[in-house]
């Protein structure tokens, strides 16, 4: 397997941890510290955010576009490794 | 049968056995169902034609963070440019998956749409009850389709990658399975 280049750790590994951040770290983030989440009288959840839902919204889109970037990347510049299947 | 899967991980060898014995079974099963449910959502919209998609791209987008992109396409020849490609897109990423023909394409654009979907639902209120909703999980289950290459079990893409078209353009491998 060959060794990623930096603009490919950037696309992948960047693009990972902004999704996961968005996703899964400020998601722990509400639980811990955010604020309580009473049930309305029609059985709703009110949420009542500590990070703003379009801050989440943009961290995972980028993250989502550097994803897109990393694999149209790809295509562009090299063929596929294995080409045996 | 096991298979050792040679992989990297932040610079380590992260390599790990797999027994494949139910791989190919369930790259098939995947496939169908991810493949079934944007077919359907495709001949849908034409069997209950003329479809508008102007609700969408122009009422509920308009405050999310795709809006200044997507209400672009709410009037003129950009929607019913989209009123078309909605259906169509979502009826041949269907039909690619369940044959198993230009795959990696098919899910690409699945993910594609599927990230439309995914903030412009989620913000609009599908959010609710957080922020992994099915429209995520469909865009990851299009990206685990692309990544895995999944056309190539029982696809027509078993087929196009022998051909000495593919063989003589290797790069189109990126769009098969």
């Amino acid at each position: 397997m060959s060794q990623l280049t930096t603009m490919e750790r950037v696309g992948l590994y960047g693009g990972g941890a902004l999704i996961l951040i968005g996703t899964v770290g400020m998601g722990l983030l509400e639980i811990i510290a955010g604020a309580p989440h009473p049930v309305s009288g029609e059985g709703q959840v009110v949420h009542e955010t500590l990070i703003s839902l379009s801050v989440r919204s943009y961290t995972i889109l980028l993250g989502l576009l550097l994803l897109a970037a990393y694999g149209i990347t790809n295509l562009a510049t090299k063929p596929p490794e294995d080409t045996s299947i | 049968m096991v298979t050792n899967i040679q992989t990297q991980l932040l610079g380590r060898d992260v390599s790990f056995p797999v027994e494949e014995s139910r791989f190919a079974y369930w790259l098939v099963v995947l496939r169908l169902i991810v493949g079934w449910w944007f077919l359907h959502a495709g001949l849908d919209k034409f069997l209950a034609w003329p479809f508008d998609a102007s609700w969408f791209v122009g009422g509920a987008a308009a405050q999310t963070s795709l809006g200044p992109v997507v209400t672009l396409f709410s009037d003129g020849i950009l929607l019913s440019f989209t009123n078309i490609m909605v259906p169509l897109g979502q009826t041949l990423i269907g039909l690619g998956l369940i044959v198993g023909a230009l795959t990696r394409l098919a899910a690409f654009f699945g993910a594609f749409l599927m990230t439309f979907f995914y903030f412009i639902n989620g913000e609009t209120g599908g959010w609710a009850h957080g922020v992994i909703t099915g429209d995520l999980l469909g865009l990851l289950i299009f990206a685990m389709i692309a990544t895995l290459g999944a056309g190539r079990v029982l696809g027509v893409d078993a087929y196009l990658a022998k051909t000495s078209f593919v063989r003589d353009h290797p790069r189109l491998r990126y769009l098969i399975g």
